[in-house]
């Protein structure tokens, strides 16, 4: 019998643990993810209580009221370019949107943390309560400009930010819809304009992963800088053919490929060439280069405070030498979403530090007490900043005298990268840019991509220079 | 303590921490049936205000009259299955009746239990009944092939419906507590197994989880012996591999517990809309009566503790847990004073039972653990479970009254030896 009560404590242990477990996870996941269960779009709860509360305004950075309330009807900017090209952060307070402002911000919009004593003193007055209202980082003017600039009728995204501060300027997706008059031809659209393509649009980065296989190569081998690079236009790997964007299959035939000749790693991240980036993945390994993505965020989890991104992938498993080299140049089942890369950017633009992104500046009560406001954060280090440096000098390469001269603004040191990422689904590439000021006045990076529309330099890169004029001659 | 401690001589008098909780616990129950009685006007529930905790005061200080009983363990079970009612009767008034009349049924059964257990001698003839009866209950739902919710684990016999495996539940720990108790460990395994076997061709996976735990921790408090141990460990995750390859719906369900946000208006839904109603209750709960936590299917069995959350909040939701694990340390208390190996076998089988089933659905309901649908004990709705549930206490009480007959006697003869002495 003393045997046994010795073992019955055990148990008494084993089951006190299991008890622990279940409190600790409950704790742990309501803590991290409630806001993000309490505001997704199958909360019908939300939608109740939203009848009985008026929701608060909302402001971008500056003050321009970007939706109020009247009677009982939401109303967006009377300007419909200025309304449908914030649309996306906000959202529509039906849902239809993923994580907008209307929906992930209902916390403070329709007054869910007002004190119990500010919903009774409501009632007794007999007051319809209002919620609290939101001042967002975001660029509405900015916005609208982006919106003009992008190519009518096709489908893309854009997003920029402070790199030092994080403050989000403008998440944009396209195409665009009016909040005011959501028709059934908007809800039936192929091209699915309630997708927010910035944040939840997962795409394959094509060439501007280069700054990762770039910062991995500067970072794992010793002599990076001086080695040579030699490009034929036609790697074979495992008995496949690597090629450069815009090679077709009747050039390699014809025997017309001609590749770009002797390169350095500047020269070549500088030309975008796919044949030497495939060998410097061969060379650094699978195992290497999964770091140092994972460095600037593939495969994390983000959680960020108050936007949701969704997680990119670098992809997993045993994989073929071919399937590596072609990660190197950012292709092959790499994923990631635009607001993601603009992060990677940003991370090279800061000397290494990747900070969080963030759209709330603060929420206010109707009396002005703020709420809420989050103070900027550094979300990780991304890569050293000796690295950090040099990547500067070859993004800059890259719109002086490279692929995206188009994104170049006299007077402004604008660096940058472009992509022209392949799909088999689609008849023309991925066009793709991210860069960034490399200037302490005005400290901001771009990401632009346009579905099926072409090479990143030629379709990407003009957009991206309207943002950079834009904004360096902000503060002018 | 020193006011307790001269009184603290005669075990009987002593005052019971048990008093003032059930004090409060039936005001708790007499306000939140005077609010729902409020919000619909209704005098039912008026009624339900003064009959729930009249109940409480019955079955707490009543029952002890009776024989010993351990109180603690009472009011804590007690307040379990009035909250049920609570709950139930909220999401709808008659379903909340039905519960209460389940609850009195139930406490009816429990006193049967603690007569079995504290009356019964021959457990020899009764475990071979039990093995046969076990198995042969569990085979009819097989027979029948009623299928709900994916699983062959429910009966109708007699225009009675119910789930054979929670009649089965008491069976297999009466019948283990007495093999093992004899060391016919060879036998226990292999009854064991069958019920295992039969519960998984059900496809009723929970229970059979739930099962299969109790007997692992019988098992090691029996023999202590890792081997044993270890190797039903390998044969506990040997068939889940198997399950996994074999079964798409046990498939279906890791996928859904993985990313149920995939699908969150098909296969996810379930889940999210749990997750949903634990996050709109935030610490303090939307309150009782104002929820919407019925949008979740089968909110009402496997996903009351996501109403529980929903209504009463996250903190009222972790001191339901921790009522469960005192419950449980009780339970092992009960075990550690038992006189005889059946006894403590029988005991911390009841109580490990009470602590896995727990935690399969509580983990369920938080994606900690992949769903599997179990009831939550004492507050799930459902006459069969409930009143297992209180079997199961029934028992674990059984054996207190038999340990405290025990403590008297010694106490008795203590005396009689002073006696002689002087």
């Amino acid at each position: 019998m003393k045997q046994i009560r010795k073992r019955l404590r055990l148990l008494l242990m084993v089951m006190a643990s299991m008890f622990a477990l279940l409190v600790a996870y409950a704790v742990y996941s309501l803590n991290m993810y409630d806001t993000r269960w309490f505001t997704s779009g199958s909360n019908t709860f939300v939608r109740t209580v939203k009848k009985n509360v008026v929701p608060g305004d909302i402001f971008d950075r500056n003050h321009v009221l970007l939706a109020t309330s009247s009677d009982g009807e939401r109303v967006y900017q009377d300007d419909l370019a200025a309304r449908s090209a914030v649309v996306h952060v906000l959202g529509d307070n039906l849902s239809h949107v993923s994580y907008g402002v209307e929906t992930f911000m209902a916390k403070y919009l329709y007054g869910f943390d007002a004190s119990y004593i500010e919903r009774l003193s409501a009632a007794l007055r007999g007051e319809t309560r209002r919620g609290d209202d939101v001042f967002l980082t975001i660029d509405s003017r900015l916005s609208t400009l982006i919106a003009r600039a992008f190519p009518t009728g096709k489908a893309g995204a854009v997003a920029v930010m402070n790199y030092q501060t994080g403050e989000v300027l403008s998440i944009q997706s396209f195409p665009t819809f009016d909040p005011q008059s959501i028709t059934s031809a908007v809800k039936n659209d192929p091209q699915k304009p309630f997708f927010n393509r910035a944040i939840q649009g997962l795409y394959a980065p094509g060439s501007t992963f280069k700054i990762v296989t770039a910062a991995c190569a500067l970072q794992n081998l010793p002599d990076a800088q001086t080695l040579t690079l030699l490009c034929d236009g036609q790697l074979q790997v495992d008995g496949h053919v690597i090629t450069d964007a815009g090679t077709t299959k009747e050039d390699l035939e014809a025997g017309s490929v001609s590749g770009h000749g002797e390169l350095t790693l500047q020269s070549a991240f500088v030309k975008s060439c796919n044949n030497s980036f495939a060998r410097l993945a061969l060379a650094l390994g699978d195992a290497q280069l999964k770091k140092t993505a994972e460095g600037f965020g593939f495969g994390d989890n983000f959680l960020f405070r108050d936007i949701v991104l969704q997680n990119s992938a670098y992809p997993g498993g045993a994989r073929s030498a071919f399937e590596l080299a072609w990660t190197g140049a950012g292709q092959s089942a790499l994923l990631s979403s635009p607001l993601h890369m603009l992060l990677v950017a940003s991370a090279v633009a800061n000397d290494g530090v990747m900070m969080e992104p963030r759209i709330l500046q603060s929420a206010q009560s109707a009396g002005g007490t703020v709420r809420a406001s989050f103070a900027q954060k550094e979300y990780k280090r991304a890569l050293s900043s000796e690295t950090a440096d040099i990547l500067k000098t070859y993004m800059r390469g890259v719109v002086t005298s490279g692929t995206g001269t188009a994104a170049g603004v006299s007077g402004v040191r604008v660096c940058g990268k472009t992509g022209s990422a392949q799909l088999d689904t689609q008849e023309d590439t991925n066009a793709w840019f991210v860069g960034f000021i490399d200037d302490e006045s005005a400290p901001y990076a771009a990401c632009v991509v346009v579905e099926n529309a072409g090479g990143g330099g030629a379709v990407a890169a003009p957009i991206a220079k309207t943002i950079f004029t834009y904004l360096a001659n902000q503060g002018k | 303590m020193k006011l307790f401690s001269a009184r603290s001589l005669s075990r009987e008098r002593r005052k019971s921490p048990a008093a003032p909780m059930l004090a409060m616990a039936m005001l708790f129950f007499f306000t939140a049936f005077l609010l729902l009685a409020l919000k619909d006007f209704s005098w039912q529930a008026v009624g339900m205000a003064l009959a729930v905790p009249a109940i409480m005061l019955l079955g707490v200080t009543g029952l002890p009259k009776l024989f010993h009983a351990d109180k603690l363990l009472l009011s804590l079970v007690n307040f379990l299955c009035a909250l049920g009612v609570l709950v139930l009767y909220r999401l709808n008034a008659q379903k909340g009746m039905t519960q209460a009349l389940y609850y009195l049924l139930g406490v009816g059964a429990m006193l049967f239990c603690i007569l079995l257990v504290r009356y019964m001698r021959a457990w020899k003839w009764m475990t071979v009944l039990l093995c046969a009866a076990s198995l042969a209950l569990l085979a009819l739902p097989l027979v029948f092939r009623e299928k709900t919710n994916d699983a062959y684990n429910w009966v109708t016999l007699a225009g009675v419906r119910f789930q054979p495996s929670e009649v089965v539940k008491l069976a297999l720990l009466l019948a283990l507590a007495f093999l093992l108790a004899n060391r016919k460990y060879i036998l226990a395994i292999l009854f064991a197994g069958a019920c295992l076997a039969l519960l998984m061709l059900q496809q009723d996976l929970g229970t059979a989880l739930i099962y299969y735990g109790t007997t692992l921790f019988m098992l090691f408090a029996a023999t202590g012996s890792l081997l044993l141990v270890g190797l039903g460990l390998a044969g506990g995750a040997g068939a889940a591999y198997f399950g996994y390859t074999r079964f798409r719906h046990v498939q279906k369900r890791v996928a859904i517990w993985q990313n149920p946000w995939n699908d969150p208006q098909g296969a996810g839904y379930q889940i999210v809309q749990s997750l949903i109603a634990m996050a709109n209750g935030g610490l303090w709960g939307v309150g009782l009566g104002v929820g919407n936590a019925t949008v979740i299917p089968e909110y009402d069995t496997d996903f009351i503790f996501a109403v529980i959350l929903n209504e009463f909040g996250v903190v009222f939701g972790l001191v339901v847990l921790l009522i469960y694990l005192a419950i449980v340390i009780r339970g092992v208390g009960v075990a550690l004073r038992a006189r005889n190996r059946f006894d403590a076998l029988l005991a911390i089988g009841c109580t490990a039972l009470l602590a896995l089933q727990t935690f399969v659905i509580i983990g369920g309901n938080i994606k900690l653990i992949p769903l599997t649908g179990v009831t939550l004990p004492f507050i799930s709705r459902g006459g069969t479970s409930l009143i297992s549930s209180l079997c199961l206490v029934g028992l674990l009480q059984g054996v207190a009254s038999r340990n405290d007959d025990a403590i008297k006697k010694d106490k008795a003869l203590a005396e009689l030896a002073r006696e002689e002495l002087s």
